[in-house]
C-alpha cells in the first residue's frame, strides 16, 4: 500500500499542475494566436478576405445569398464568412484581434468605435474613399458620418435603427392603451398598470438595465449616459432611475426577474412575461418569429411632451487596419451599402438599409417590417431624431455592467445604494482603461 | 519529474547482444558508456514531442503568466508593470470576494455529498447481485458525459421555471419557480450535477473495497459486531488511503468548476455567470476578466491566485493523512 500512497501522491501533483497549466492557458492565448495571420493570396490573383459578424441562424442564411452574389460580381474576390452570437463574437473578436489576426472586415456598433480605434485595429477608409473603392453618396439623412470618429472613417452604416417601445398588440388593446407620439412617462406608467390589471401581465420586461433607454431618458433632460471620456450623469440621477424600477418590481409593474432570467435568450415579451420591451426597431422582426402574438412599435415616453431624445442606432462594416487587402475589403462594404439586390435579400433584418438606393429597393410587404418603416418614417415626420452621444473607450463594459447591476438589483440582492455605488466603481475602472 | 525520464530504457539487464553463446563477457567501460549515451540520445529523441510541448504550451505560458500577473495587460498594449496592484485590486473587489466565497461553498459542500453518494453507491455495487455489471456501467454513465456541454444545457432546461423540477416542486406546494432564475439557488443545481456525477470516484471506491481481506470481517463477524460497526471499524480504515485519494482528486476538481456554471449560468446576454452573479464562481470570474473585460494581467493573477490556494489545500490535506490514513503495516 505504501507503493500506492506514493503514486497517489504523484497523480495529485500532476493534477495540481494540470491546474496550473490549465488556468494559465488563459495567459498562454494571447501568445499563440498570433500563428496564422495573412496570407490569402493565390497564383491567379483572387483573394480570399475574411468576415465575420454577429447574428442567428436566419441572418446566416440571408448574408451567404447577398455574399455569393458578390463573388459573383467580383470573381476575384472570395470572402470566408465566420458569425456567433453578440457576446461571443465580440469574446472571440477581441482575442483574434490583439494576436493580429482579427477578420478582413466584420460587423461593428457604436460602442466599439472608440475602443478599438484606441487599440490599433480600425482601418480608417477615407482613404479608400478617395481612390474610389467605396462611395460614401446616397446615404440617407446624415448617415454618411455615423461611422466617422476624429476626422476618421471607421465604419460604413449598413443598417439604421432607433429605440422603439415594442408592443404585444392584442395585451395593449385589451389594456385599452393608445400610445401616441408625444406621450409621457406619466402616461406610460398608467399604460403599465393597466395591463397589470386588466391583463394579468407585467407592465413591461426590465427597461431599468437598458441603457441605451435611460440615455435617452437623460437626453429629454439635458443630460446623457456618455460624455466623451466619462459618465453624463450622477449617483443621485441613478439612485432616482433605479428607486422607481425598485418599486416597480415589487408591485409587479415589471415582470418577475427571476424569470426574465431563467428564458434567457429568449425575450421576456416572446416568452408573455410582459406587455412591452424597450429595445431596437427591428427586434420586432426576432420577436415575431420567437413568439405567438402580433408585435407593434410604439414612440418612447417623453418628459416634456416633445422630445424622446431619440437618434439613429445602427450597424456598421468596417475594415482590420493591417489587412493586406484594403481595396477589396472597401469594394466588399460599396457592395453591401450601395447594391439594391443586397437589400431584397437582408430586408430590414439588420434594421432599415441606410442609402437611398436601398432603401427603395426593398419596399416592405409584409406587416411587420412594414411597421418598422412605418416608425421609422412617424420619427422623421415628428423631427424628433437628434446626434448620436458619443460612446467612449470602455462603453461595452459599462454597457453589460448596467445590465448586471440592474438585474441584481432587481432579484433583491443588491439594494439601489448598494446597486448605484457599485455601477460607479465599475464604469470608473472600465473607462480608465 | 526530471529524474524519472533521465533514467536509461529498461534493456540494461540484457546488455550482451548473444548472451547464449559462450560464457558472459562483461563489455569495457569506454563501451558501456557510449552505449549508454546512445540510448539515452535515443530516449530523449522519442521524449522530445513530449519535452517542446512541456515548454511551449506549459512551462512557456507559465512563465509569462506569471509575468503577466504584475502587469497591466490589456492584450493589444505592451504590459506595463505595476507591481502587486493587481492583487490588491483583487482583495477589494467585492465581486471577487464574492467568487471566492461561492467556490469555496461549492468545495466545501459539493465535494462530501459526493463522495458520500460514490462511496454509498460503491457499497451497493460491491456486493454480488445479478445485472451487477449494468448496474455499475449505469451509475459510472453520467460521469463519463458529465463534463460535456450538451448536458449543462439539458440541466439548466431540467431546472428552469416550469420544467420538471420546479413541476414536482409544484406537486408539494413549493412554487418557487425554478432554480436557475434564482440566484440563491441556482448554485444547488450546479451541486446537483456534480453530485451526480460520482462515478469515477465510485470506480475508485469499488476497487478499494475488493482489497478489503474478506477475513477481518469473518472475524468480526465470530466477535458479534454488527454491519455499522463493521463498517465503522474495518471498511473506513481499510479504504482510507482511496478515500483520501478520492478527496484529494475531487476537491482539487471542485476548485476548477467553471464550464457547468458557465452554461447553466447563462453564458450569454448581460450576465456572464448566472442571475446575480449566482454562479459566478472563480474560473467564471477569471474568464470575464480576461476574456469580457480584456484585463489578462489581473486574469493571470488571479490564475496564480487560485494555484496557490488550490496547493495550500493540497498541503493541508497531506499534512491531515497522518491523522486518518491507515496504511497496512510496514507496507508492500
Amino acid at each position: 500500500m505504501q507503493q500506492g500512497g506514493n503514486a497517489e501522491r504523484q497523480a495529485g501533483r500532476r493534477t495540481i499542475l494540470k491546474a496550473a497549466g490549465a488556468s494559465l492557458a488563459v495567459a498562454g492565448l494571447g501568445a499563440t494566436a498570433t500563428a496564422c495571420g495573412g496570407g490569402s493570396g493565390s497564383g491567379d490573383g483572387t483573394v480570399t478576405i475574411r468576415y465575420s459578424w454577429w447574428g442567428a441562424e436566419d441572418r446566416a442564411e440571408r448574408i451567404n445569398k447577398t455574399i455569393a452574389l458578390f463573388e459573383k460580381k467580383y470573381p476575384k474576390i472570395k470572402v470566408k464568412t465566420d458569425f456567433q452570437p453578440y457576446t461571443d463574437f465580440w469574446k472571440k473578436f477581441n482575442t483574434q484581434a490583439s494576436g493580429g489576426n482579427p477578420p478582413d472586415v466584420f460587423q461593428n456598433a457604436i460602442g466599439f468605435l472608440r475602443k478599438y480605434d484606441a487599440k490599433n485595429v480600425l482601418l480608417d477608409l477615407s482613404g479608400q474613399v478617395d481612390a474610389g473603392n467605396l462611395s460614401m453618396d446616397g446615404f440617407r439623412a446624415g448617415l454618411e458620418k455615423f461611422g466617422e470618429i476624429d476626422g476618421k472613417l471607421l465604419g460604413v452604416p449598413v443598417g439604421s435603427n432607433s429605440m422603439a417601445l415594442v408592443i404585444d398588440k392584442p395585451v395593449y388593446t385589451r389594456a385599452g392603451n393608445k400610445p401616441e407620439q408625444g406621450w409621457t412617462w406619466d402616461d406610460f406608467d398608467e399604460a403599465m398598470t393597466k395591463v397589470r390589471d386588466r391583463t394579468g401581465r407585467a407592465g413591461d420586461s426590465g427597461m431599468y438595465g437598458v441603457m441605451y433607454l435611460y440615455d435617452l431618458y437623460l437626453r429629454q433632460n439635458g443630460k446623457a449616459f456618455f460624455t466623451e471620456d466619462g459618465l453624463g450623469f450622477t449617483e443621485a440621477d441613478l439612485t432616482t432611475w433605479w428607486t422607481k424600477a425598485e418599486k416597480g418590481v415589487k408591485s409587479g409593474l415589471f415582470a418577475d426577474a427571476k424569470k426574465v432570467a431563467q428564458i434567457k435568450p429568449k425575450s421576456a415579451l416572446s416568452a408573455e412575461l410582459a406587455g412591452s420591451e424597450f429595445t431596437w426597431d427591428n427586434f420586432t422582426v426576432r420577436y415575431t418569429s420567437e413568439g405567438k402574438s402580433e408585435y407593434g412599435l410604439a414612440p418612447i415616453p417623453t418628459t416634456d411632451g416633445k422630445r424622446t431624445g431619440q437618434y439613429l442606432g445602427s450597424l456598421m462594416l468596417s475594415g482590420y487596419k493591417r489587412t493586406e487587402h484594403p481595396k477589396e475589403v472597401a469594394q466588399f462594404i460599396d457592395f453591401m451599402v450601395h447594391d439594391p439586390e443586397v437589400a431584397k435579400i437582408m430586408g430590414y433584418d439588420r434594421g432599415v438599409p441606410t442609402t437611398q438606393a436601398q432603401y427603395d429597393a426593398y419596399r416592405p410587404t409584409d406587416p411587420v417590417n412594414k411597421a418598422i418603416a412605418a416608425y421609422e418614417e412617424s420619427l422623421v415626420e415628428a423631427g424628433v431624431l437628434e446626434q448620436i452621444t458619443p460612446h467612449p473607450n470602455g462603453a461595452d463594459i459599462c454597457e453589460a455592467a448596467f445590465l448586471r447591476i440592474a438585474e441584481e438589483m432587481a432579484l433583491g440582492s443588491r439594494s439601489v445604494e448598494e446597486a448605484v455605488e457599485q455601477f460607479f466603481t465599475e464604469s470608473k475602472t472600465a473607462l480608465a482603461g | 519529474m526530471g529524474s524519472a525520464v533521465t533514467h536509461a530504457p529498461a534493456l540494461e539487464g540484457r546488455a550482451d547482444p548473444e548472451p547464449r553463446h559462450g560464457p558472459v563477457k562483461s563489455p569495457r567501460p569506454a563501451e558501456l558508456k557510449r552505449r549508454g549515451r546512445r540510448e539515452n540520445l535515443a530516449g530523449y529523441l522519442f521524449m522530445s514531442p513530449w519535452i517542446a510541448g512541456f515548454l511551449l504550451l506549459t512551462a512557456g505560458p507559465m512563465v509569462a503568466s506569471l509575468y503577466f500577473a504584475f502587469t497591466d495587460y490589456n492584450l493589444f498594449d505592451a504590459p506595463r508593470w505595476i507591481g502587486l496592484d493587481n492583487f490588491s485590486e483583487m482583495f477589494g473587489d467585492p465581486r471577487w470576494r464574492h467568487s471566492v466565497r461561492i467556490t469555496l461553498w461549492y468545495v466545501v459542500v459539493g465535494t462530501p455529498i459526493k463522495l458520500i453518494a460514490a462511496l454509498g453507491v460503491a457499497l451497493l455495487l460491491a456486493q454480488k447481485r445479478r445485472g451487477q455489471a449494468f448496474y455499475r456501467a449505469a451509475f459510472y454513465a453520467p460521469s463519463l458525459i458529465g463534463a460535456s456541454v450538451s448536458v449543462a444545457i439539458v440541466w439548466k432546461a431540467i431546472f428552469s421555471d416550469d420544467a420538471v423540477v420546479d413541476r414536482t416542486q409544484q406537486l408539494f406546494g413549493i412554487d418557487a419557480g425554478g432554480w436557475t432564475g434564482d440566484p440563491e439557488l441556482i448554485i444547488y443545481s450546479l451541486v446537483a450535477l456534480t453530485v451526480w456525477q460520482f462515478g469515477a470516484p465510485m470506480v475508485i471506491f469499488l476497487a478499494g473495497l475488493k482489497q478489503v481481506p474478506r477475513e477481518l470481517y469473518e472475524a468480526a463477524d465470530v466477535d458479534g459486531a454488527g454491519k455499522l460497526r463493521q463498517f465503522w471499524n474495518i471498511t473506513l480504515p481499510m479504504i482510507s488511503p482511496v478515500l483520501f485519494f478520492n478527496v484529494l482528486l475531487e476537491t482539487i476538481h471542485s476548485f476548477q468548476i467553471f464550464s457547468s456554471a458557465y452554461i447553466v449560468g447563462g453564458g450569454a446576454g448581460g450576465n456572464a455567470c448566472g442571475p446575480a452573479d449566482g454562479t459566478m464562481v472563480y474560473t467564471c470570474y477569471l474568464y470575464v476578466q480576461g476574456f469580457e473585460n480584456s484585463r489578462m494581467g489581473l486574469a493571470s493573477a488571479m490564475a496564480w491566485m487560485l494555484l496557490v490556494a488550490v496547493a495550500l489545500v493540497t498541503a493541508v490535506l497531506f499534512w491531515s493523512q497522518k491523522r486518518w490514513v491507515h496504511y497496512e503495516e510496514g507496507g508492500r
